[in-house]
């Protein structure tokens, strides 16, 4: 996004043949249809399918069958408040957004801390500790989906919001901490050590001086950690049973089983649940592509 | 090792400070990891061992006895023909995505690692699918795989080959396949993202030799791109291959479920289903096992084999 606009002067005088480098400069920089026939067709591939989304979700359920590329003929916004009603998805919002909320405020804080002290801090085995956690990041989660729920059982936790709160948090700490680690590792330590001469604790160092810098990696986390907890459903189908607690993934599964003939109803739903996140992207797209894509760079 | 906070306090109060600023750092520094590795060690280690230890009996999950089994679970899994169908299966998506899902990404990134007008705006687009839930994108894919109204069959029709109505989602012998293009859709974006900033990286001068040498495209791809990104190859396809062997889930279960004739069964969804349809809880915990160790050995092996020769990843 940065080098598109950034040396503009390179591009405007070139032509071809003319630039240092002969064969090079002039195979970087010319324009090629091919390119873009393939980038046209990326985009109508990537794009199509959720405009027919959009589109279908306001059409009648007799013109999604006959009028299948087209626009709609009447623009039937009933469709939205049916599907809102239907598949009760007021409810599955704010279960999303509680689950989503609830593992932020754990694991921003959790993986700071431990990301900091493993960074920063000499503490007994500091490093196989590190090595320990770590490993978290190979552990598929699906495998352990059935222990989870035996364990959250035994403690209490099962079908409640807190309980799926932790594993969220649980699962997502082992790249969290190796994000933030990669990060308080990236700033000087001169800026901590100075606060403890000024006589701040260890704790208020951290909290006042070192954490305000990790702002980046926190966005990153926050979005990396974010968007894999509002979409997530394995874990939400093996843990929560009730109905009231559904999170919108299931809510959308199980009016999928329920439903499975008023498409442009289940369309509605589908819109309503992704626009959310799209228009997020749209605003923040800087923050979602390097929050999802920091682990593999950084790695 | 006294940092410079520490002498300074020492200047001041020598008798006392030096072993009480190491006591207190030790324990400040196990305390701020307590609460992560409290929750790590109950979620996520505890139930790892948990599976390991129920997989050697026989449970239904339920009942307070369980019967010690040894490892007949893990006999009776490896003679369960729909297990091993759903692990060939499994290998089949994971590494026919982790390549397609690579090969395109990583081709995308080089057609976009230049100066070309609209650049930021194949970029988003491209990365647009990582964002959607697996489920909404599973989901809207059936429909388009539907046979009597989806598009993947109108399309086929308004170039004259409508009479082929292959059975994207019914014919054994295509349903994995339309799943597995269902996963290249929605991550290929994200390679293609990683990829083209791991190329921006890459030294211009590198690329100056090469052209000075006389190199061709393929020859600078293969002698200078590929041996610069190495790194990010190694980790983009790790990424895609651990991930692909068990977050396969969501889109297997909504798209079909597991069939047609278990076609598409992957190792997860006979899991879940050995679990809660069958209440075979010790056997599906064995199955867990063997697919847990299966995936950790080819993420060893993978790594390896990508990074031989190479200083490891940091």
């Amino acid at each position: 996004m940065t080098a598109g606009s950034a040396t503009p002067p390179r591009t405007l005088t070139r032509a071809p043949g003319t630039g240092p480098g002969p064969g090079l400069r002039r195979r970087i920089a010319a324009f090629s249809p091919g390119t873009y026939l393939i980038m046209g067709v990326l985009v109508v591939l990537t794009i199509y399918p959720m405009v027919w989304m959009l589109l279908g979700s306001f059409k009648s359920l007799g013109e999604f069958y006959t009028n299948i590329w087209g626009l709609p003929q009447v623009w039937r916004w009933s469709n939205f408040s049916l599907a809102w009603n239907d598949v009760q998805l007021g409810q599955k919002f704010i279960n999303s957004i509680i689950a989503t909320l609830g593992t932020l405020i754990l694991t921003l804080p959790l993986c700071s801390m431990a990301g900091y002290a493993f960074a920063r801090v000499d503490f007994p085995l500091r490093r196989y500790i590190y090595y320990f956690v770590l490993a978290g990041i190979m552990i598929p989660f699906g495998v352990t989906a059935v222990p989870v729920l035996t364990t959250e059982v035994s403690l209490g936790l099962f079908d409640t919001r807190l309980g799926l709160i932790l594993v969220y948090a649980a699962q997502n700490l082992p790249f969290g901490i190796f994000l933030m680690y990669s990060f308080f590792q990236s700033i000087p330590g001169e800026l901590e050590e100075a606060a403890l001469i000024d006589g701040c604790n260890r704790f208020k160092a951290f909290l006042r001086i070192v954490l305000p810098l990790a702002k980046p990696g926190l966005a990153t986390l926050l979005i990396f950690t974010g968007t894999s907890v509002w979409n997530e459903y394995l874990m939400a189908s093996v843990l929560i049973h009730q109905p009231n607690l559904e999170t919108l993934p299931l809510g959308l599964v199980n009016f999928t089983t329920a439903h499975s003939t008023n498409y442009p109803e289940l369309f509605a739903a589908l819109s309503i649940v992704t626009a959310p996140v799209v228009l997020l992207y749209l605003v923040a797209q800087r923050q979602f592509i390097s929050g999802l894509t920091a682990g593999a760079l950084k790695g | 090792m006294p940092s410079a906070a520490g002498l300074a306090a020492s200047a001041v109060r020598p008798w006392r400070r030096p072993s009480g600023r190491r006591l207190n750092r030790k324990l400040f520094g196990l305390a701020m990891v307590a609460p992560a590795l409290l929750l790590y060690v109950v979620f996520v280690i505890y139930p790892l061992f948990r599976g390991a230890f129920v997989s050697l009996y026989q449970w239904d999950g339920l009942s307070p006895t369980m019967t010690w089994f040894g490892l007949r679970n893990y006999k009776y899994a490896l003679e369960d023909p729909v297990f091993l169908l759903s692990l060939r299966n499994t290998f089949q998506y994971a590494i026919g995505v982790t390549i397609v899902k690579n090969v395109l990404g990583l081709g995308l990134a080089v057609l976009l690692n230049r100066k070309l007008r609209g650049r930021a705006f194949f970029r988003t687009a491209g990365f647009l699918p990582v964002i959607f839930s697996f489920v909404v994108v599973g989901v809207l894919w059936s429909w388009i795989f539907n046979p009597t109204f989806g598009l993947a069959d109108k399309l086929l029709q308004s170039i004259g080959l409508g009479s082929l109505e292959p059975g994207w989602l019914s014919d054994p012998h295509l349903a994995l396949w339309s799943v597995m293009w269902v996963d290249v859709w929605k991550w290929t974006g994200f390679h293609m993202v990683l990829y083209l900033a791991a190329l921006q990286n890459v030294p211009k001068e590198l690329y100056e030799a090469a052209a000075i040498d006389g190199a061709g495209r393929w020859q600078t791809f293969r002698r200078v791109t590929v041996p610069s990104i190495r790194p990010v190859i190694a980790f983009s396809t790790l990424l895609a291959l651990t991930g692909a062997f068990v977050a396969n889930y969501d889109v297997v279960y909504v798209m079909t479920g597991g069939g047609p004739l278990n076609s598409t069964q992957v190792a997860l969804t006979y899991i879940v289903s050995t679990t809660f349809s069958a209440q075979e809880v010790g056997l599906a915990n064995a199955m867990s096992m063997i697919l847990f160790v299966g995936v950790a050995i080819i993420g060893a092996v993978q790594l390896a084999v990508m990074t031989r020769g190479r200083e490891p990843l940091r």
